[in-house]
């Protein structure tokens, strides 16, 4: 080989392992990315807390003042009110709202005693503010008996003005309104679930089915090819336009049910659209790994065509059909654009089949919408979608591995 | 050939986690930073370079003198009401320059802004300044504040307008008494403008009743409302304040559920009382952040009206040292008239 020769080789295996190298560092980076936003964030409460904070009014029926002795933490943040026992500091939410935190409640102070006022099945029970509650306005009595309020919906907006107030005008407290922390994602986790199961129930039977026929029913002829074109190129449709298809007319056939918004039902029915080309192809794959020989013995023993698809080879293709059903899964969890159209963009706490809701991806469209982007919720999202993606797809290669193995021998 | 090969496979690497380096925050790239060897520091410097995006860097260099170089405008998209509001006050209704980079909401533009040296767009007043890294440009030499708002010598103002549906046409008689509730809640109460206000919304608290006084019309906020969901729709730019007053009057109002779909103003009207009222993005409550179109017809809905003002504010980076800027000027940058920060005097 001549030196030319050597060179030009070089150059051109070069060329391969950039781009190789390109794909690996894409792949780190988002995760270096990710992880590095989003790590923080991302915990437990994260996963079981609700989106939406909840709401309290409590009364304390004008409860008296009394005198408390402060924390013995003497933290410069946290004023204490002497008058009610109880402490409160200042804070930001992840969106930049500023808050007002309850840091300390003094065992026998009035806050413990509150009553719901709020119109159901709760009203006048007893509710104890808890400790990292958002006090957003206390209305209190001042020493003419009329009623002022203070916090971040009174005069002050600050913990230290409501906290000064309280201790120079106050004689009595009548009133707190606040709200439980926020910001959670069990409402998403639950309708991208909601929607996994819903959509496989309706695409796995079509489209396992369909495969079926395809490859072991349909006549070699013009008319199975060309719906086998049909469907390769369904999956070639951005999904986009399977939204405005299923909230125009797949929509209508929600109304028949009842159903007079955008709902999980509707994303299903799109989603199952969406996925009938992956699952149909998937499955003939699988279909396609049987050995003939295994057909040809069970046609040879006296069963029907119909007996040896479902008896020998249906069971024989199921590890690819269950990847297939993976693939699946992982295409609903990160898909976003065709549900932002049927399920719409606002976040719910407790989904349900006929009402919107958002699944992971497109609680990460929402929070990053708003006035203020919310990037850190939005990388920890980002960092359970990764990570489920991962391990569905780990799943697939491991399934794969054994089908191959099994066929080898 | 071996030795080659090592070599370019520690040249990739080198490269590799250079670029990790440089796509990761500024603040932990000591933690970060890999033992490598000596061939990543030429390497770091290369796409360090190439990420500085503009020629034109030398003259900035001193920030006490003014900004040269070409204006970057950024804009709203079309259905955007903040858009809508600022083209009519400043008076170059479709005439907005080809160059204009458009952005698809408020926290998208303060986001592109700040990113942006050469840049100027506007938000609404509620945004965070600080955070986006951006700062608020005086309009005809008075400063964008919530007095100048109200007291009418800031000019760069849009209502904040709901319309709700029809009276009849709520599906259920209770919801339809929650609504007006609510609506009384919002534009009477001085509760109502509190929340509103502490979300950045401008209203004026004089004259509002608290209230408990008010509560008497509406005796549908002592029952339990829990299974009632009210639907808004319309701006974004609204979501913060009605999120706030919604929120404010939940357990004042028997812990009624609230869904809030906003996509944009013209989806206000429209799924309230105009061609969109039975279809997927109908709601109960239709907000604008601007005032309501000829084409859009409002009077059959139940209630209509302004709850609160807002003020649109024309921000630019916070290094940048423009402080003021006449209608004109704003006229001729958007229109594309003016073309350099150096030609604004």
């Amino acid at each position: 080989m001549n030196k030319a020769r050597r060179r030009k080789d070089i150059m051109r295996t070069s060329v391969t392992w950039i781009s190789a190298s390109l794909a690996v560092l894409v792949l780190t980076s988002i995760f270096v990315f990710v992880f590095k936003r989003g790590a923080g964030t991302f915990s437990w409460s994260m996963l079981k807390d609700d989106y939406w904070s909840k709401n309290y009014l409590v009364a304390f029926g004008d409860v008296a003042a009394n005198d408390f002795a402060p924390p013995d933490t003497d933290s410069e943040d946290e004023f204490f009110s002497r008058k009610f026992g109880f402490g409160l500091a200042d804070s930001v939410d992840k969106e930049n709202n500023q808050l007002m935190l309850v840091t300390t409640v003094s065992a026998l102070s009035p806050l413990h005693e509150g009553t719901i006022t709020t119109a159901g099945p709760d009203q006048g029970k007893v509710m104890a503010i808890p400790l990292n509650a958002r006090i957003r306005r206390i209305d209190y009595l001042d020493q003419e008996n009329n009623v002022k309020s203070t916090g971040l919906l009174g005069q002050d907006h600050s913990a230290e003005g409501a906290i000064e107030r309280l201790e120079q005008e106050a004689t009595a407290i009548r009133e707190i309104y606040f709200q439980s922390t926020g910001g959670g994602i069990r409402g998403s986790i639950i309708a991208t679930l909601m929607l996994i199961g819903l959509t496989l129930l309706f695409s796995l039977p079509l489209g396992i089915s369909a495969a079926i026929y395809l490859h072991e029913v349909a006549p070699r002829n013009k008319v199975t090819d060309w719906i086998r074109a049909a469907v390769e190129m369904l999956a070639g449709v951005p999904s986009i336009i399977f939204g405005l298809m299923g909230v125009s007319m797949l929509f209508r056939v929600t109304n028949l049910f009842g159903i007079t918004t955008q709902s999980v039902l509707l994303g299903s029915f799109t989603m199952t659209i969406m996925l009938l080309p992956l699952i149909m192809r998937q499955t003939e794959e699988a279909l396609i790994v049987v050995p003939g020989s295994l057909r040809m013995a069970s046609l040879s023993l006296g069963a029907s065509t119909t007996q040896t698809i479902f008896k020998v080879v249906l069971p024989n293709a199921l590890p690819g059909i269950l990847s297939a059903t993976l693939l699946s899964m992982s295409r609903i969890i990160g898909e976003s654009a065709a549900l932002i159209f049927t399920m719409g963009t606002a976040i719910s706490d407790s989904p349900k089949i006929s009402q919107g809701a958002t699944t992971l991806a497109v609680h990460i469209w929402t929070v990053m919408a708003g006035e203020q982007p919310n990037f850190e919720l939005a990388t920890a999202i980002s960092l359970l979608i990764l990570v489920l993606v991962l391990g569905l797809n780990v799943t697939v290669k491991l399934l794969t591995y054994r089908i191959n193995k099994k066929w080898q021998v | 050939m071996k030795k080659t090969k090592i070599f370019v496979i520690m040249l990739l690497v080198a490269a590799l986690f250079a670029g990790l380096v440089a796509c990761s925050d500024k603040k932990t790239t000591k933690t970060e930073a890999p033992t490598t060897k000596a061939t990543e520091a030429p390497a770091t410097d290369a796409p360090a370079t190439t990420a500085a995006p503009e020629p034109t860097e030398a003259p900035t260099e001193a920030p006490a003198a003014a900004l040269t170089g070409a204006i970057h405008v950024y804009s709203r998209d079309a259905s955007s009401g903040t858009r809508g509001a600022f083209e009519e006050l400043v008076g170059f209704e479709g005439e907005l320059t080809d160059d204009a980079i458009v952005t698809d909401s408020n926290g998208d533009m303060a986001a592109k802004v700040g990113a942006d040296q050469y840049a100027i767009g506007y938000v609404s007043l509620t945004t965070d300044f600080a955070a986006n890294n951006i700062k608020a440009v005086s309009y005809e030499g008075v400063e964008p504040t919530q007095e100048n708002v109200l007291n009418e010598t800031y000019t760069l103002a849009r209502p904040f307008n709901y319309v709700t549906r029809a009276a009849g046409d709520f599906g259920n008689d209770k919801k339809e008494q929650l609504v007006k509730a609510f609506i009384a809640f919002l534009t009477e109460s001085a509760e109502g403008a509190n929340a509103i206000s502490s979300a950045g919304g401008i209203v004026d608290a004089a004259g509002k009743k608290p209230w408990a006084e008010l509560k008497a019309d509406h005796p549908i906020v002592d029952e339990d409302n829990s299974g009632i969901e009210l639907v808004t729709v319309g701006s974004t730019s609204v979501e913060k304040a009605i999120r706030a007053a919604l929120e404010t009057f939940q357990p004042m109002a028997g812990n009624f559920t609230f869904k809030m779909s906003h996509a944009g103003s013209g989806e206000g009207p429209a799924g309230t009382v105009g061609a969109e009222k039975d279809s997927a993005k109908k709601g109960d409550i239709g907000f604008t952040s601007r005032p309501f179109k000829d084409t859009e017809d409002v009077s059959q809905s139940m209630s209509n009206g302004t709850f609160c003002l807002d003020a649109v504010v024309i921000c630019a980076q916070l290094d940048n040292p423009i402080e003021n800027l006449n209608k004109d000027t704003v006229a001729a940058i958007f229109k594309g008239e003016v073309a350099n920060w150096e030609d604004i005097k």
